[in-house]
């Protein structure tokens, strides 16, 4: 039988932090994480601050936009080579 | 029932390219050599298209060319020197040093005042210190919502590297963006902290 993480159980928490934000855990664990999150306001804090870090980092790169001719250029080049028979 | 036939190269090619070009000029970190590695990928991809298994992942597939076309021109410049001060990081580096410098830690989005006091460049430039077996697990992982074991079959490798590149790569990452908010006077050096 598995018991909820409690505050002595930090460690354990914090050992799946990586895997809890991305979603890896098994869905019982996912809960436990969850629940130990719900009574452990320090492990709260540094989970969220983690996510925090990962969101921003994850929307500053996602800051581009593709030039607009570049999928034109591109698919002109395919359909040449397709042409001469090099595809 | 009516099989659907199977989608021509450049459809497909169309949903994965501004992805793609994300991916490229964040590892080029310059426009112009981010078209050459997409373009120069396409055409690879394409004539490899024959290879490609109709519904399996496309979009993967792809991206392992996109990657060995960047590995590639990178074996055939010099290589950069490896950035060893990021290695054993501690962990919550980050939350650690953003607390020592009157940063939020609490509430529901703390580490987005220093992420915007950054700016994306500088970001970018946090992620360019890694070393590149990290910086290129980090920038399929941030760039697009891949699973490790689509990022793993791009890379060809286990999907334990992938998971244990992106656990160190994060904490490289910590660091680096803390080395970067340091040189650019948006935090300041408090003697004795760790390092």
């Amino acid at each position: 039988m598995t018991h909820p993480l409690n505050r002595t159980t930090c460690e354990e928490a914090f050992r799946r932090l990586d895997d809890f934000l991305d979603r890896r855990l098994p869905e019982p664990e996912m809960r436990l994480i969850e629940e130990h999150l719900e009574i452990c306001a320090a492990c709260a804090r540094e989970f969220t601050f983690e996510a925090s870090v990962l969101n921003g980092v994850r929307q500053k790169l996602r800051q581009l936009t593709m030039p607009p001719d570049l999928l034109t250029r591109i698919t002109a080049e395919i359909q040449a080579a397709r042409k001469t028979g090099s595809g | 029932m009516a099989l659907c036939p199977p989608a021509d190269f450049e459809s497909l090619f169309a949903g994965v390219a501004g992805t793609a070009f994300g991916i490229a000029a964040r590892l080029t970190h310059n426009q112009a050599d981010a078209e050459d590695l997409v373009q120069e990928a396409a055409l690879l991809a394409f004539r490899a298209f024959a290879s490609f298994e109709p519904g399996t992942n496309f979009r993967a597939w792809f991206f392992k060319i996109l990657t060995n076309c960047y590995f590639s021109k990178r074996r055939r410049e010099k290589s950069r020197p490896v950035t060893s001060d990021l290695d054993d990081t501690p962990d919550l580096y980050l939350y650690a040093r953003s607390a020592e410098m009157g940063f939020p830690t609490q509430g529901p989005d703390p580490a987005a005042q220093l992420l915007d006091q950054l700016g994306t460049e500088r970001v970018v430039a946090a992620i360019a210190r890694l070393p590149d077996e990290y910086r290129v697990v980090a920038t399929l992982y941030f760039m697009e919502d891949l699973s490790y074991e689509e990022i793993a079959q791009a890379l060809s490798c286990p999907v334990g590297t992938v998971r244990s590149r992106l656990h160190r790569g994060r904490k490289m990452l910590q660091k680096a963006l803390y080395q970067v908010a340091e040189e650019s006077g948006i935090v300041t050096h408090h003697a004795g902290a760790a390092e």
